[in-house]
């Protein structure tokens, strides 16, 4: 045992790597240690089939934090955002929606279903704006303990309070209804046109297990508004070079902070002695000893299994133990000989540069819902879909294509367990869906990669493969995340912490939670 | 004729607002369309500080939890019968999950808790947390410190569950299918939800209010009896208000179906916020933003009442056909696409030679073509076979007598969309968000006020909304 570290980090992902710079940044010696043999956990880039690369699983970046960009200095370790500013929605009835990177063409394109929605568009854009700036500040902070008489929770949740209050009345009510209604009711006030509504509620859908008719699913709504740059559905960006160089950007500045990464350096065990975590042991059986350890995996595979529930109190294992996870998204890549044709705007065109959204109706999103409720996975399901080839070639051979479909809903837990006939009917039933919208689909397919939920698990590690690290519920945000009394960073284990999506604010490609615990341990070892 | 305040409605919150407001000296006149009292038992909780106030055990009030509380089907053929006493509940549930009977009490006990938060906040208005002024702040910090003072555990319960789906909540506690539909059913009680969205845990601690611990059905009264008999105001039967007069921003009066008009300085609303502000109001009165605000109240009625005639007694006092979690959900999916419950969750009472049955769901909104003679009648038809398949010696002894959908207690009633509890009892619609924000009693016409259910703290409570009403209108 050479070395003694300062901080030993579990895991290697965008979190995990976050934690680590701002550890270094501070003068701390940090060690990462990642099971594979890279980092990035699920924000990475593989070379699935030869000549092409993909984001395997996730796709698109627009909730990373400006200041972790800025701290780090990102673009000097080869961030680069392009931009993503189109959607398109095909329908049953051959004619599509879609919203385009100039606000006037997309006002144009809703007056053609309906003049109403085109005014309110408008509005809803503005109060969801505010919104998002509203709730900005409550993902850069700690949550408080209210049930803790701290003066110091007091004070947080007094400032919370008066930051809601400041509010004002209009904007205030419209929060408490995101954060309680469903996205069909909540989007019922503003629009009347279906396929408008039924794309905007989907983006409220992902990664959870709810429905759009499920009170909760409209908060998601706000959820996916955070990175919205101005007027349109979404304005989310791909990573030159794939969701990877996100990863590697941030391995990147870590490094040149001073940190080490070690990858095929899975953690097996927190080492615990007196009630406090004492370093880790790898999957080689090699004991590394650190000052303070700090866990980017999800609270479930963290406390369960790494640190075990004889060394936590009862009532925090029966919290974590009730964390629900319950992923229920799969994701297919498929390496494309040519581009799609869509039946509603044949050939190439922009629209192809954007997202491409297969969520033609309210019903057909909910009844993919229906299918995942009762245990199986959607047969007709929602999906997004990009074809990052188009904006950054470097991703596929030159004529060739990548796309990206991201798939609601495949529930972790499908009757009977998943197999590989079941991965491949999923497979199918995508294309099929895809089909219905875009007939030469089929033939253009030179590869085909499906993961489901079971897949996503047994190669990030993310506990029934959920890709928030913890359902996005609203009794599972805050200060519930991911247990009461321990939503600070900490754990019952001194000198263990956590800097996972398992966190507040959770999910996405976010980075909050790692610079939080960041802060978090340097306040209890300045 | 004149009086200072007219009510719209004898129903128990429009009973309770008059006789507040008759005891504070005004003169009351309820103005109530049915021609004569319905006479069936209110179910729901009565608040202590309502009987106090009006003196309603003195005027004969009596309130009966049935006993077993329920009684449920079983697959099996058997039943599930739940009892005021917890240890006797216990060994009914021991037979289904020795797990499940020892977590009895303890589930028990903290969402009594919770149901006494609820209980603490129903017997005032809501409170108003946008307000600046000192004594709604003070007002504020008092009932944040009244729920700390129950301590972290239930602070953290009131947190978490209030937003959970009841299936959520039960999945973690219980794993018998029975016992988890007899809670489910009593969380989409009224709801256009299933057991698996996102609230409903909220609704099962609605209609806990006013139980004893590991009760989950409301008791019935004879509240509304006691409150027509009751001296001090005046009660006109047969008198359907079809305008509400305004004049200078101000209600002036009411002008009934028969063409009659009557002036009042005050007039006080028990009909639900979107009939009142919408239906009875003449359209220009409100402001543009409140007005669409009252639109978007969700009111989806969902359940309809269902007589069966009954030959030769009653095999059960109760019945409640609801065997899981799954079966309430599917339930629900037909719901949700438009169409009656192929098989819907129920729960019978047997009356005389009568068996009432509350049926769910049966939307009010039924994609292709509304409810009709023929929909009406396969939807009893429904009922009649889960009812069989559940007491098989009911075979050859019911039939239907009647179906009465939400459409139907739209059309004779008045209730929009035959919503039982004047707007859905979902997160956004409760405490200040009911039943509009900013809006808890008063509205923007200068004295006319909401009474109903329509209001804080909603519905299956005998008169929190009368009495809170009656006591903003007092303090004005």
């Amino acid at each position: 045992m050479a070395t003694t570290w300062d901080a030993i980090v579990i895991g290697g992902g965008h979190n995990g790597l976050v934690n680590a710079a701002y550890l270094a940044r501070a003068g701390r010696k940090v060690l990462v240690c990642e099971r594979r043999p890279r980092v990035g956990g699920a924000a990475v880039t593989e070379e699935i089939f030869p000549g092409f690369k993909f984001s395997m699983f996730s796709y698109v970046v627009s909730l990373l934090r400006p200041e972790i960009i800025r701290d780090l200095e990102l673009p000097k370790h080869g961030l680069h955002i392009l931009p993503l500013e189109s959607t398109l929605t095909p329908m049953e009835n051959g004619d599509y929606l879609a919203s385009w990177p100039d606000h006037d063409d997309t006002r144009r394109e809703l007056m053609r279903h309906s003049p109403r929605d085109a005014e309110a568009y408008d509005e809803y854009g503005r109060l969801m704006h505010h919104m998002a700036h509203a709730v900005r500040p409550i993902l850069a902070m700690t949550p408080p303990d209210p049930t803790s008489l701290d003066p110091r929770d007091l004070l947080t949740l007094a400032k919370l309070g008066g930051h809601m209050r400041g509010l004002g009345a209009e904007q205030f009510h419209a929060l408490f209804k995101l954060m309680t209604m469903s996205a069909a009711d909540f989007l019922d006030e503003w629009f009347e046109t279906d396929v408008l509504k039924a794309t905007k509620s989907a983006s409220g859908i992902i990664g959870t297990f709810l429905g759009p008719r499920s009170p909760g699913s409209a908060y998601v709504l706000l959820h996916h508004y955070m990175g919205e740059l101005d007027g349109v559905f979404r304005a989310w960006g791909f990573a030159k070079g794939g969701t990877g160089s996100v990863s590697e950007s941030i391995a990147g500045a870590a490094r040149r902070l001073g940190a080490t990464i070690r990858t095929d350096a899975g953690v097996t065990k927190v080492l615990i002695a007196d009630g406090r975590a004492r370093g880790v042991v790898l999957e080689s059986g090699e004991e590394i000893l650190a000052r303070t350890v700090v866990s980017g995996l999800d609270p479930r595979r963290t406390f369960m299994e790494l640190v075990g529930e004889e060394a936590l109190p009862e009532e925090f294992s029966a919290d974590i133990r009730r964390f629900k996870f319950r992923g229920s998204s799969a994701k297919v890549n498929l390496a494309l000989d040519a581009l799609p044709s869509f039946t509603c705007l044949p050939g190439f065109g922009p629209h192809l540069r954007g997202a491409m959204s297969i969520s033609p109706s309210m019903d057909y999103v909910e009844r993919a819902y229906d299918d995942a409720k009762h245990g199986e996975f959607s047969r007709q399901p929602y999906m997004d879909i990009e074809i990052p080839s188009l904006i950054d070639p470097g991703m596929a051979p030159p004529g060739k294509h990548v796309m990206s479909i991201f798939v609601q809903y495949a529930p972790y837990a499908v009757r009977g367990g998943w197999t590989d006939a079941k991965r491949e009917a999923l497979g199918d039933a995508v294309v099929n869906a895809l089909a219905r919208f875009a007939p030469n689909i089929k033939d253009i397919i030179l590869h085909r990669q499906v993961l489901t939920p079971l897949d996503i698990e047994r190669i990030t590690g993310l506990t029934e493969g959920n890709i928030f690290s913890g359902e996005l519920a609203l009794h599972q945000l805050f200060f519930l995340r991911p247990a009461p009394g321990y939503a600070k960073y900490r754990s019952p284990v001194k000198g263990l912490y956590q800097c996972g999506s398992g966190t507040h604010p959770g999910g996405g490609i976010m980075g909050a939670s790692g610079r939080l615990a960041a802060m978090a341990i340097l306040e209890d070892h300045a | 004729m004149s009086a200072d305040v007219l009510v719209i409605g004898a129903g128990v919150n429009g009973l309770v607002a008059a006789h507040a407001l008759a005891r504070a000296g005004r003169r009351v006149t309820v103005l109530e369309q049915g021609a004569a009292s319905t006479g069936a038992p209110f179910v729901g909780w009565v608040p202590p500080q309502v009987v106090r106030e009006l003196g309603l055990d003195r005027a004969g009030l009596t309130i009966r939890h049935a006993e077993p509380w329920v009684s449920s089907a079983l697959p099996d053929g058997t039943r599930l019968e739940l009892s005021v006493d917890i240890a006797k509940s216990q060994e009914a549930i021991k037979r289904l999950s020795p797990s499940d009977a020892a977590k009895w009490p303890d589930f028990a006990m903290r969402m009594r808790r919770l149901a006494g938060v609820l209980e603490a906040l129903y017997v005032q208005p809501p409170p108003d947390v946008e307000s600046q002024d000192p004594k709604e702040l003070l007002h504020l910090a008092m009932v944040a410190l009244k729920v700390r003072r129950l301590g972290k555990e239930a602070v953290i319960d009131l947190l978490r569950i209030l937003p959970m789906s009841s299936a959520e909540l039960l999945d973690d506690w219980f794993e018998s299918d029975a016992l988890k539909g007899v809670l489910g059913a009593a969380s989409v009680m009224h709801l256009h939800q299933g057991p698996r969205s996102g609230g409903t845990a909220f609704n099962l601690l609605h209609h806990h209010v006013g139980c004893p611990a590991g009760v989950f059905r409301q008791p019935a009264s004879n509240v509304r009896d006691v409150l027509e008999r009751m001296p001090g105001i005046e009660i006109r039967r047969g008198a359907t208000v079809t305008r509400i007069t305004v004049d200078g921003g101000r209600a002036t009066g009411v002008q009934l179906a028969n063409g009659e008009e009557i002036a009042a300085a005050t007039i006080v609303s028990s009909s639900d916020p979107r009939r009142t502000m919408l239906g009875l109001l003449a359209p220009g009165w409100l402001e543009p933003e409140y007005a669409r605000a009252v639109k978007n109240i969700k009111c989806r009625g969902v359940a309809a009442m269902v007589t069966l005639d009954l030959k030769g007694a009653a095999p059960f006092a109760s019945l409640l056909i609801a065997p899981s979690l799954a079966h309430l959900e599917r339930a629900y999916d037909d719901a949700k696409y438009g169409r009656a419950s192929r098989e819907p969750w129920l729960e019978a009472r047997a009356e005389g030679n009568r068996i009432l049955v509350h049926a769910q769901y049966a939307p009010y909104a039924m994609r292709d073509g509304g409810w009709d003679d023929a929909r009406r009648a396969a939807f009893g038809h429904a009922v009649v076979a889960r009812l069989l398949s559940a007491a098989p010696e009911l075979t050859g002894a019911i039939t239907v007598r009647d179906v009465v959908t939400p459409k139907d207690l739209e059309a004779t009633q008045g209730l929009t969309e035959g919503q039982a509890y004047h707007g859905e009892l979902t997160l956004d619609q409760i405490l200040f968000m009911r039943p509009v924000p900013g809006w808890p009693y008063r509205t923007p016409i200068a004295s006319l006020y909401l009474c109903g259910a329509g209001t804080h703290p909603g519905g299956a409570i005998a008169g929190a909304s009368g009495r809170n009403a009656a006591h903003e209108i007092l303090r004005s």
